[in-house]
Formats: C-alpha cells, structure tokens, sequence
C-alpha cells in the first residue's frame, strides 16, 4: 500500500484527479486513527504556505493602499466617526511621507518602501480590506494566528498539519522561524487541544539573529552518530523485550518507531537551514550580502528550503526587541528602516519561488497584525489599527496583478468586500484544499473550527 | 379575509408603533379594486407573494415592496437572513413575521421611522459595531430606497408560512424540563451492591460493581498483578515517583495479608502525595506562575495557591470545603489568610490585560471564570452560553447572566495599572512597615531602570550631535553611493571620516524620499546617482558646511536679540537648521541600540538593563495571594445579546442554573454581597446532582487513566455517559457519606481487586474484540508516565532529586514581564526540586514538559493526552537533564565497590524495580564493554555506563506502568 507522502509525491503539482481519489480512500482508511489527516475536503490550489509576518504593524495608507485625501487633507481632523474603543488618542489626518508608483502591466501602486517587491507586483493580490478586533499587539497577534483573541485555540498551522498532515515524515509539518515570544508567544504556533504533533516547531526566537537559530536539542553534544545509533539499538533491544512481556500495544510499538524518526530528524533538520550550499547568486538574490538585509534573508533562504522539503507551513517572522513595526512616533525613519530590511529579500524569495516552479502551488501570505491609523499620533507616528488594513498573497491558486476590497478614501476603515481575519483563514483553508466548517475538533463536548462560528470565502481572489 | 400573521410577534414598543396598523385597515376597504392592478404590475409578487395578504396594502406600495425593496433583500440579504440559509442573528428578512419579529438584538423596524429603525442604521455603516451586509455597503440608491420604504410604513405584502422565527440555538438545544430527566441532572441515586456470581474477587463495593458488568458481558477481572509490578503502579499513581529498591524488597519480604494496605498508608502519609494529588487539581484549575496571552506578567503570588493545593490535599481538606474555599474563602464567617488564598483558583485565569475596552475585559474575565468553575466542579460548558441559550444542554443565557451577575459583583481586577496593562486584585497581608519597605524596594528598582535609561539617551545624544557636527559630510559621503548599496560598502564609505555606517546609509534613503525638499536640490543638482565626481562631492560639502553654518550663526544672532526666540526670519536657513535637529530626519540615529551603538557601549547599556532586571526579579514581594474580593454589587445583569455588552436585553437577576437547582425555594442573596458564598454552599451542597459525581469521577480518572465518565470536565449532551452510571452514583454518595474525604476515596480504589489485576489478560485478545477501550475494566491500563513524573523519576533515581515542599519559586517579581518586547526568555529550569515546583509560564511552557502533553494551562484539563511523537525522543537522546542525570546514575553505581555483574543488576534495580535476566545482563556487559573501547579518555568507564544508564531511562519500561 503507498503511504499518503507517497501519493503525494506522486502526484506532484498537476495534483491529478486520480491520484485526489486514492487519497480520498486513503483516508476513509484512516478515519480511525485520530492523528490521520483529516483532509483535503476538494482540490486544493496551494500544497504549503508561507507567512512573512511584519510584527507590529506595517501601515497600510504607507505601503500597498495609497490615499490622496490625506494628502489633500493632510493636517485637518478626521471627518469621520472613530471608534469607541481606539488604543491611543487620535490626532489629525497625516499624509504618508512616501509616494507611490505604479508598477507592472497590472499598473497597481506601490510606495517607494517597496521597490523591489513593486518589480513582482503581478504576481500580488493585495487584500486592501483586511480587518480584525482587537487594537492590541496581543490579541491581534492572537486573532491573526488563532483565530481567538480571548481564548486559546490551535494555530493556524496547526489546524493545516491536523488538516493535511505532513509530506516529509522526517521534518515537523509546521515550523516557525525567529517567532516573537511577546504578545501571544507560543500560543501563536500551539496546538492547543488538537493533537501534540500538530504543534509548530520553533526556530530560534526573535532575540537571536536567523545564524543561531536552532530547533532545541537536535544534537547530542557528546557522542557521534555511530555510539548513538549503537545506542538506539540497545534500547530498541530493551524495548522489544519490553513488548513481548507487556502485550501488543500501540504506544509501545509506535515509541520504537518514533526512536529512528528522531535519528533521523537530527540529520535533516541541521541540513535544511545549513546554507552553505547555496550559491553565491542566491545568497545576492535574498539579500545575505548586505548587513541590512541578511537577517531576514537567512529567514526567508531558510523558509525556502524547509518548503522545498514538504514542510506544509512556514513562518517567517520580522520583529525585534522594539516591535519592530509598531511606529507610534517617527513612522518615517520606523518604517524607512524596517522596509529596507525585507524588502529585497522578499523580492528575491518571489524570484527564487517562481524561478523554482515552487510559487504555483505554495501560498505566500504577507502582512501584520494590523494596519495603522490614517490620523496622526504625536506629531509623526501612527496608531495601532485594526479596521482596515492590507496584507497581499501570492502564487497558491490567487489572482496575481490584483487589488482585492478597498478601505475608506482616508484609509481607516474597510469598506468594500471586507475581509475579516475569519474571511482569511477560511480562505486559507480553502486554497489549501479545506473547508472551514468541515475542518473540526471536538474537544471538551464542542465542535472547534479556526474560523469560530464565523469565516467566509473570498472567492473573487481565487484564479479561475 | 385576513391571513396576515397575529402582529403581537413585534417587539416594537407600544408607544413608537408606527400607523401601520390604522393604514392597513384603510386600505382593506379598497381591497377589490386593486387586484386586477396588482396582477397586471407585479408578476413577480404574484409568483411569490399570494395574493391572500396583500388585501391590506395599496398598490403602490405592493409594487414599491417588490421592485424596490424585495430584490435587495434577496440580492444582499437572504443569503444570511433566509430560510434558504443559516439564520444569522436569529433573524429572518425573508417573511414578513421575521422582520416583524426582529432577532436576537431585538426589533429590526419601526416603522415610520428610519432613524429609530436597526435595519437602517446598519445599512448605513455608521455605526461601527452594526454594519449590514457585512463584506460591502449598499449602494446609496439601495439605501435610499430601504429609507423610503421604513419611512412609508415598511409595508410588506408577504405572507408567512412561518409564524415565529425561533433562533436556531433555542430549537437545538434541551428544555430545562427535558433536562431534569436527563442522567446527568437527576439526584445522585442510592442504588445497592450487586450480587455475582462469583465473589472470590470480590474485595469492595467497587469490585462488585465491576464485577457485575463484566459477569453482563460474560468477561472477567484479569489475575491480579505481581507484586514489583503493583508497587511500582501505586507508587507512581500515589506520590508520582518510582519505589526504591529497599521499598520494593520490604515489600516482597512482607507476607502478611495486609502488606499492600502498610503500603497504600505509608504513600498516604507522605508529603509527596499532596505533590503529586495536589498537581492533578492544579491541571483543573488551570494553575499557571504567568498571565500569557497578550502581554505576559508573572503572577508572582500563585505559588501561595499552589501550596494552598498541595496542603489540602496533604491534610485531605474534605473535598465541599476544598470547594467553598476557592469560589468564597474572603467571605467565610471565619476567613483566614489561607481561605482567602484559596480564592486564587478564580482569579489564575489568563486575561487579555492590555485589552483597551475595560467593559469587554470585565465580562471576559467573568466568561473564563464561570467556563472554569462550570468545567472544574460541575461538568458544565458554560461558556458557550455567553452568546447563546446552550446548543445542546439546559442550561440558558437567563442561567449565564444570573451567574455572571454574582461575578459582576466581585472583583477580580485591581484598581490600578501600569500603562495600558491592567492589574489583577491581590489580598494584601502586608503590614504597615512591610508596605513602607516594598516603597524603597519599588525606588530602588525604578532607579535602576532610570539609570538603564539614562545612559542610553546620554550615548544617542552624544552619536546624534557628532553626525550634526558632521552634517556636510554625510551629505557629501551620500553622493558616492547609489541608494541600493549595502551596507558593507556604505560602511566603507563612511570609515575615513568615522561617520556611522547605518546613519550615512539612513541618509541616503532619506534623499532618495525627499527629491522634492528644496534643501535637497543642491545635493541632486550635483550628486547624480552614486556616480559624483570628487569635485561634485567637494561641492556638495562645502555648500552645506556652509549653509549649516550660516545657520548656526544666524540662530545665534537672532538668540542674542531675545533669548528665548526658536524661529530664523529666513526660510532657507529656518529649513537647513530644523533638517539638522529633526530626530527623525537625515540625521536620524538608528532607533535599535544594537544597530546605533558601538560595542562597547551596547555592552555597557545591556549590563545596565541585566542589573535592573535581575534587581528586580529578585526583589521581595508584598505578601499577598491572587484572589478575588467583593465588587460593586449589582442585584442583577442584562442578557448580553449575542455576549457584547453593547447590545443588552432583559436583565436577570443573581441565581443558580435552572435546572440544577434542588429547592423550588428561591435563595435570598444578601444586599451588599456579591452572593459568591451562597454559590458556593449551593454547589458544596449534598443534594447538588453534579458535584459530588464530577470529582469522583475524576479521582477514579487519575488512578485508572480514565474516568467512568471519560469526559472528565463535560457531563451534558455531549459528554461521555457513565460506563458504570451505579458504580458512579454509590461512590459519590459514599464520599459524600464519609465527609467528602479523599484520601478515603483512595483508599476504597486501591485496595479494590479492580485496581489490582494485571495490565493483561489471558483472553485478552478475545476481551478486546468486546470491549476494545476497558471500559468495563477486565484488565489495569498500561499507562505513560505524566510530564512531571519522568522528570521527577529520572531525578530520583539517578539521586538528584530534591524533595522539599512549597515556597516562591519563579524568578520574577510580581507582575515583572516575562519578556515583554525583547524575546528573550530568562526562566530557567534547571532546578532539581519537584516538577511542580518549576515555573509555568504560559506562552512559553518548559519544551520538555509540552513535548510529553503537558496540559495548556488556560482551561481545566482533567485527563491528559499520552502521544508518542518523535520529538520526545530528542529530548531523551540530548537533553541534558537527562545526560546530566545518567552521569550521576552510573557515578553512584560506579561507586560501589562491585564487579560489572553486580554493577548492571544494581542499575535495574534502581531502575525498574527488578533484578535483570541473564540475557539481559550479558547485553548490558557487552554494550559497556564495546562502548569502553570504541572511546577515548580517562573517563570512558563512566562515559560507557552513562550511556548505558541513559539508554534504561530511555527505555519504554521506564515510562510506561504496566
């Protein structure tokens, strides 16, 4: 019987209907083991995913949605009703100190923060009416990954592992690299309720720069892989020992088993984020010969390769000690500093995607936890904003060239085709190959889902 | 003839009915003569609409209804609104008695009255928190229209094939009646010992129980367990270690009947059962040393409800007070320090501190701690029924708020913060003078972070007037560059003038964003693009040093005049010097120390930080306990509609869930009180269908892996039922009979011949075709061990273990952050004390303990997962708590003046208990012996027998109990 990484594999990027309908039987096969796959639930567009994350919030009205009434309006209060509840005070309209261009054949305006990631901008769909509920850093972050802002729930990732299982059964499913341990921390890539092995794998943290950014306890620091392998075979021995006394179980016989996993996961992983075989136009290409750009083009190299090996989500996290994006005061140098850093290598990580015919089929999500306000904090920062804001996608099943939903003429709230965080994740769930109100845990008595009781598809971003 | 729906289903208020009424009956006169009109202008409401109701309205506005206002309804409405959907917001836009009627936020129309109306405020997208349709606003025409139509008088033609538009929580879920027979909700029951068949295992009531449904299924108890392997489970299950072997041999030795009882006593005895006991209550009550969520402050005081924990459980506190304690302990006639720490278990939960809205944070709180309380004491989700009646028990949104309003009363926030993080309530038993010095530590703590402050602002002040000093060049240096460069080569550019490398770099960004400043244009006019020729460089420098001081000297100038003047009267020279002092402007200094400090300064700013830090998280706390205290009392709450406070329906007043309650007879909530106490007695109370079954159930869960009921914290609909619903009811009732104590409890289970049998069967293979869970218990379950208990195991028997009880153990002060923006995280886990006594940070729980299940300690877990996953097996292959400790395993059998033989049957022992087979040591010489040879150094015996101990503690006879 071929094993699902098999069918797969197989399968390759056609994702042909055949090798779709093993795999449907596959999994009736396996409905009695609750850590089986549970999906997909229909063809799925994109097979992996990955989230740049910019922690702190990446103004909008700055970057992707650009707003002549601020500039026209640059200074007077705002003419529109703000929320109850806001994070900080609000001040008048400040225009963006960026200008726009447009770029491609799609003609879409990006700022001059972006240069770079402007040159791909018909391979973008930017979601311009994106919105969430909490003004916080914390519970957006949670909203965002989650889906709660109250409780904890599953990740997003962990959901597409409990979904989709893994394609490469020597590497976790879900990794997460240099993750912001403040505002929601592991909550952000826990499992929560769902089982253990859906739980993301973190990469170091965002305290250590992308080189020392290790998966804890890989190696063991004392013996080579020959005395431990003679190890591993004397507690195998013991092990069986133990099986012929205890009965038949499963546990048991599946911790032998998970013994030569972990063997071999101590050789893949380190191999995976060894860079040193890349090419010196790569290292270029994502920016690694710049100090200014090569954290997170280390970040992003890594991603690359942990995708290329069937790792279904991967994180990329931009964040610092200082929020990183969260420019409450001097949004001009914040912002200027924070977009010179990614904004080659993520060019470069679109490049390389497509160049490797990995874009087709790999959903790439970027943005914050929210936007920022179109109204003035102190004299040149923005606040905190959650609704109406952008993040784009790219590759995976959407429309590329395309500007999807709108926010207001002044950029505060999201007005046209909203898109709340509930919108997003089912359509996430629904490139992948999942329906939102399928994809269920039952757990202390209740059906869970990602997106609550909520979510809708935005089908106008998907490609015919 | 008058079809229409009765109209009492609007919930429009009396005095603001709008004429519709009166219009209808005037237009029923004409009612003949328009038929045929109507026929001929409005196929479609013919189609949809029959003819019967339209009797009332005019033509006009039957055709108004169907060109103007049904096909908007249908086009943006009916999705959500319909009987062909999902009714969201219990209403429905699709009968005319569904708009009538209104939803869950109340009426939608009045009509006549488009201001007054929901419908159109919320198709205005005004109002922030109604905006229909939710993905996009009407067109204006559209809305336009609807305003008409409400301001006409909503007059709608349709007739109803449904009458009422129940919301579909209601219709799903049980009726309180249809509860009252369910199992759960019935009086504990008194039901008899059954007879067997065959008694001769019949040591307890329990036994005959367990016996009679396995008799039902003509199964059998299994033999009853060697004794290695039943002292090796009590053990574990009792004080959460492994027996020595001194404990084992004692117990071999004595033969008198009732040996297993000494040694049921002896555990019962030990301070290391409350350890152990204490840990499984802490599982339910979601004990964590850490608030996580958004912003994660230590709760440096929940060490005090920790030991509270393990101190009833050592005490064996009888369980209803145990109970009362924790919802009520400040409000005990008798309240004691140690009561009114007990109040901690409502206040552990995780809270979104930073959360803007203090109103929605307050009824959060609340929502997580009825969700607890119900999960932990009574079996109940709760929690579901913050936004709707329950959608499979009886238990409805009346039920929630007159709840909620007994925690609206109490107060579990503190008045104060520190910036946008709220503070928890703490009890304070500090005295006067312990208050006076916790003032100096708090001083000298803020000095320290001041002085962290200060040396960072003195060190950007001093970069910052160096670039200003420097201004000229920067802009000259900038010329050489295009903006794309890299830093590396920036960096070169700025070393021969020791500019900043990452200024210099900022600086030409900042011309590429300002091409149109006017102060610029000289520098474009000149410098090209990075190709400027050393005259034009030279020619850009001097024009600025120039127009920089010219600046300079005109600020001075004008100053000499009057002193306090800011302002130059030239433009041109106003604009180069606010350029030169804008913070943020080309000048601007990297706002990362890392990136704007040399290294030695950067050193010296982290050492001033780690002192404050360290400082703190040393410093003494206030004596105090997390707990809750009384609030503001309010007699009652509104219903919040669909759980947002800022949609209220009818208030309810303070009482206990409707169909648990066990007197028709009302209780009187004193005036004043937060009614928390009488909450409690009513929950602690005998008669209580829930309370009693629920921890019963869970203790039986601990010692068997599972509960009689499985789900251990879901008794209702969707909840397990009782595999032995007698057996559950005689338990309770017994432990209700003997006073709630639980150490009796465990007495009954352990010395039951259901406890005792071998974790296999005989027929085990024929068994597991009829019951392939245990359900009805043939056979022990082979189990994992917990997180805590193959920590503390390695430790003991490696010797390392520490095993004192109690005290403050997490290394931060109060409320001091885990790690706030910085990520980086300072817990350390090296301790050697008991598990329970490591730091639980939420957010950034110990990996070892995750990685083997360790519950998410945000909501009651009151049976832990066992996964096998691979990353477990890392942690046992490379952590070092576990080299570290098989090193000390094979000193201390290294130590001991024996031959290799003995060497490897002393490790078994220590190890498992047992002494090993001849096979087995004759493995064990081999693997040492190679192991030896194959390494280097004057230590390889002791490298070898590590490995060797190691692989033991690796091994699935370590962690797993047969």
């Amino acid at each position: 019987m071929q094993s699902r990484r098999q069918v797969l594999r197989h399968s390759a990027i056609g994702f042909g209907h055949l090798a779709f309908a093993a795999m449907l039987g596959r999994q009736a096969q396996a409905a009695a083991d609750p850590t089986a796959p549970q999906g997909p639930h229909f063809l799925p567009r994109a097979k992996r995913i990955v989230f740049l994350f910019m922690k702190g919030g990446p103004s909008h009205v700055d970057t992707f949605d650009p707003k002549p009434m601020l500039d026209r309006d640059h200074g007077k209060p705002p003419p529109f009703q703000l929320p109850d509840v806001t994070f900080a005070k609000q001040g008048n309209l400040l225009k963006s100190p960026w200008k726009f261009k447009r770029y491609g054949e799609s003609g879409l305006p990006v700022s001059e923060l972006f240069p770079n990631v402007a040159r791909h901008v018909d391979d973008l769909c930017i979601l311009r009416s994106v919105h969430g509920t909490n003004p916080a850093h914390g519970g957006a972050l949670l909203k965002l990954h989650t889906g709660s802002d109250q409780f904890v729930r599953p990740s997003m990732g962990s959901w597409l592992v409990y979904g989709l299982g893994t394609e490469n059964e020597n590497l976790p499913a879900f990794v997460t690299i240099c993750p912001t341990l403040a505002h929601g921390g592991v909550n952000n890539w826990g499992t929560a309720f769902l089982p253990a092995h859906c739980q993301g794998t973190p990469i170091g943290n965002a305290s250590l720069p992308a080189t020392a950014a290790k998966v804890k306890h890989i190696r063991n620091g004392r013996i080579d892989f020959d005395l431990q392998r003679r190890q591993l075979d004397l507690i195998a021995e013991m092990n069986r020992d133990h099986l012929a006394v205890a009965g038949q179980d499963q546990a048991l016989e599946g911790r032998l088993r998970s013994f030569e996993l972990a063997f071999r996961m101590q050789t893949a992983m380190p191999e995976i984020q060894d860079l040193s075989s890349e090419s010196q136009a790569t290292m270029r290409l994502y920016g690694i010969d710049d100090p200014v750009t090569e954290d997170f083009g280390r970040q992003c190299l890594m991603a690359r390769r942990f995708l290329e090996q069937g790792v279904r989500f991967v994180q990329v996290t931009h964040s610092d000690s200082v929020v990183q994006w969260d420019q409450h005061a001097s949004l001009y140098q914040g912002h200027t500093k924070n977009a010179a850093e990614v904004d080659r290598p993520i060019a470069g990580f679109l490049t390389d995607l497509k160049t490797r015919g990995l874009l087709e089929d790999t959903l790439v999500l970027w943005g914050g936890e929210f936007g920022r306000t179109p109204t003035a904090q102190g004299t040149n920062g923005r606040d905190h904003n959650p609704h109406g804001f952008t993040m784009w996608m790219a590759g995976g099943g959407v429309k590329g060239g395309f500007a999807y939903g709108a926010t207001d003429e002044y950029g505060y709230y999201a007005v046209e085709d909203k898109m709340h965080v509930h919108d997003l994740h089912a359509t996430i769930l629904h490139l992948m190959g999942l329906d939102h109100e399928r994809l269920t845990y039952r757990y202390a008595g209740r059906d869970f889902r990602l997106t609550d009781v909520a979510g809708e598809v935005a089908e106008g971003i998907i490609q015919a | 003839m008058n079809t229409c729906p009765p109209r009492h289903t609007c919930r429009v208020p009396r005095d603001r009915q709008p004429p519709i009424h009166r219009l209808a009956a005037a237009t029923r006169i004409a009612a003949a003569t328009w038929i045929a009109e109507l026929l001929a202008v409005a196929l479609f409401a013919l189609v949809h609409s029959p003819v019967a109701c339209a009797d009332e309205l005019a033509a006009k506005d039957v055709e108004f209804f169907e060109k103007q206002v049904r096909p908007l309804l249908v086009e943006h409405c009916y999705q959500c609104h319909s009987g062909e959907a999902r009714i969201k917001g219990g209403l429905r836009l699709d009968t005319r008695a569904g708009i009538l009627a209104g939803g869950d936020s109340g009426a939608v129309l009045v009509s006549g009255d488009p201001e007054a109306s929901l419908l159109i405020t919320a198709i205005r997208y005004q109002d922030q928190d109604l905006q229909m349709p939710p993905k996009n606003r009407l067109p204006a025409d559209a809305v336009s229209a609807l305003e008409k139509w409400v301001a006409d008088g909503a007059k709608d033609p349709r007739v109803s094939t449904v009458e009422t538009t129940p919301s579909p929580g209601s219709a799903l879920g049980m009726s309180v009646d249809e509860g009252k027979s369910f199992w759960a909700f019935q009086p504990v029951g008194d039901p008899a010992v059954p007879e067997v068949s065959d008694p001769s295992r019949i040591h307890n009531p329990i036994d005959a129980f367990v016996v009679a449904r396995l008799e039902e299924n003509n199964l059998t108890l299994a033999p009853p367990a060697d004794k290695t392997t039943l002292i090796r489970r009590v053990t574990q299950d009792m004080i959460g270690l492994p027996p020595t072997a001194d404990e084992v041999d004692a117990f071999l030795a004595d033969e008198s009947p009732d040996a297993f009882e000494k040694v049921v006593e002896r555990l019962l005895n030990s301070p290391q059962y409350g350890v152990r006991w204490g840990r499984h209550w802490l599982d339910v009550a979601r004990y964590a040393d850490s608030n996580g969520l958004d912003e994660n402050l230590g709760y440096g005081q929940a060490w005090r409800y920790r030991d509270y924990v393990v101190d009833a459980f050592n005490h064996d506190k009888p369980f209803h007070l145990f109970l009362i304690e924790q919802i009520a302990g400040d409000l005990l006639p008798d309240a004691t320090q140690e009561s009114r720490t007990a109040t901690g278990f409502l206040a552990l939960g995780a809270k979104v501190l930073a959360e803007p809205d203090r109103q929605k944070l307050e009824m959060d709180i609340i929502d997580e701690q009825l969700d607890t309380l119900g999960k932990a004491f009574l079996g109940m989700t709760f929690g579901c029924v913050r936004c709707h009646d329950h959608k499979f028990d009886p238990i409805k949104q009346s039920d929630y708020y007159a709840l909620a309003a007994i925690f609206k009363s109490t107060k579990t926030l503190g008045d104060t913060n520190e910036g946008a993080i709220k503070h928890w309530f703490e009890h304070s038993f500090a005295s006067d003078a312990e208050t006076e010095r916790l003032k100096q530590i708090d001083a000298q703590i803020a000095e320290k972070k001041q002085a962290a402050a200060s040396f960072k602002n003195a060190s950007i002040a001093k970069i910052r007037e160096a670039a200003r000093a420097q201004a000229a060049d920067y802009l000259a240096e900038a010329a050489r560059f295009d903006v794309a460069t890299p830093l590396t080569t920036v960096a070169a550019i700025a070393q021969p003038l020791s500019l900043h490398p990452r200024i210099l770099h900022h600086c030409r960004m900042h011309l590429e964003y300002h091409r149109d400043d006017p102060l610029f244009a000289y520098w474009y006019q000149h410098a090209g693009n990075g190709e400027a020729g050393s005259g034009e460089i030279e020619s850009i420098r001097e024009h600025y040093r120039d127009l920089f001081a010219r600046a300079q000297s005109a600020f001075e100038e004008a100053q000499t005049q009057d002193p306090k003047t800011n302002e130059l009267a030239d433009p041109v020279l106003a604009a180069a010097r606010s350029a030169l002092l804008d913070v943020s402007g080309f000048l601007a200094v990297p706002a990362k120390e890392a990136f704007a400090f040399d290294p030695e300064t950067l050193a010296e700013y982290y050492r001033l930080m780690d002192v404050a830090r360290e400082f703190e998280s040393q410093a003494a706390d206030e004596t105090a306990a997390m707990g809750v205290g009384e609030g503001d009392v309010i007699a009652s709450l509104p219903i919040h509609i669909r759980g947002s406070y800022k949609n209220l329906g009818e208030p309810v007043a303070r009482d206990f869930p409707k169909v648990m309650r066990i007197s028709t007879v009302r209780p009187v909530f004193p005036s004043g009180r937060s009614g928390r106490l009488q909450l409690a007695s009513w929950m602690a109370d005998t008669r209580h269908p829930l309370t009693a079954r629920v921890i019963v159930n869970r203790i039986w869960g601990w010692h068997f892996g599972a509960g009689l009921v499985r789900t251990t914290e879901n008794f209702g609909k969707l909840g397990g039922r009782p595999s032995h619903p007698q057996l559950l009811d005689w338990l309770a009732r017994n432990f209700m009979a003997g006073g709630w104590s639980i150490k009796d409890l465990h007495r009954l289970i352990l010395l039951s011949s259901t406890y005792q049998q071998a974790s296999s069967h005989p027929q085990g293979e024929a068994y597991a075709l009829v019951d392939p869970e245990n359900r009805l218990h043939w056979k022990a379950n082979l189990r994992r061990l917990e997180a805590e208990q193959i920590r503390d195991s390695i430790l003991a028997v490696s010797g390392r273990l520490d095993q004192r009880l109690g005290g403050k153990t997490l290394p931060l002060r109060n409320r001091q952050f885990v790690f706030n923006h910085t990520s980086e995280d300072h817990t350390k886990y090296d301790s050697v004390r008991r598990a329970i006594y490591l730091p639980i940070i939420r957010n950034n729980l110990y990996s070892f303990f995750s990685q083997f299940d360790y519950p998410d300690p945000t909501m009651p877990t009151g049976s832990r997962n066992a996964t096998v996953i691979a990353p477990q097996n890392l942690l046992m292959m490379n952590y070092d708590l576990i080299l570290e400790s098989a090193d000390a395993f094979a000193a201390a059998i290294l130590r001991e003046p024996l031959g290799d033989d003995k060497r490897v049957q002393a490790a078994y022992r220590r190890a498992f208990g047992r002494d090993p087979s001849a096979a087995e040591s004759e493995r064990a010489l081999q693997f040492v012996t190679e192991i030896a040879a194959t390494i280097d150094g004057t230590d390889r015996q002791q490298q070898a027998w590590s490995l060797f101990c190691q692989s033991l503690l690796a091994s699935n006879e370590f962690i797993y109990l047969r």
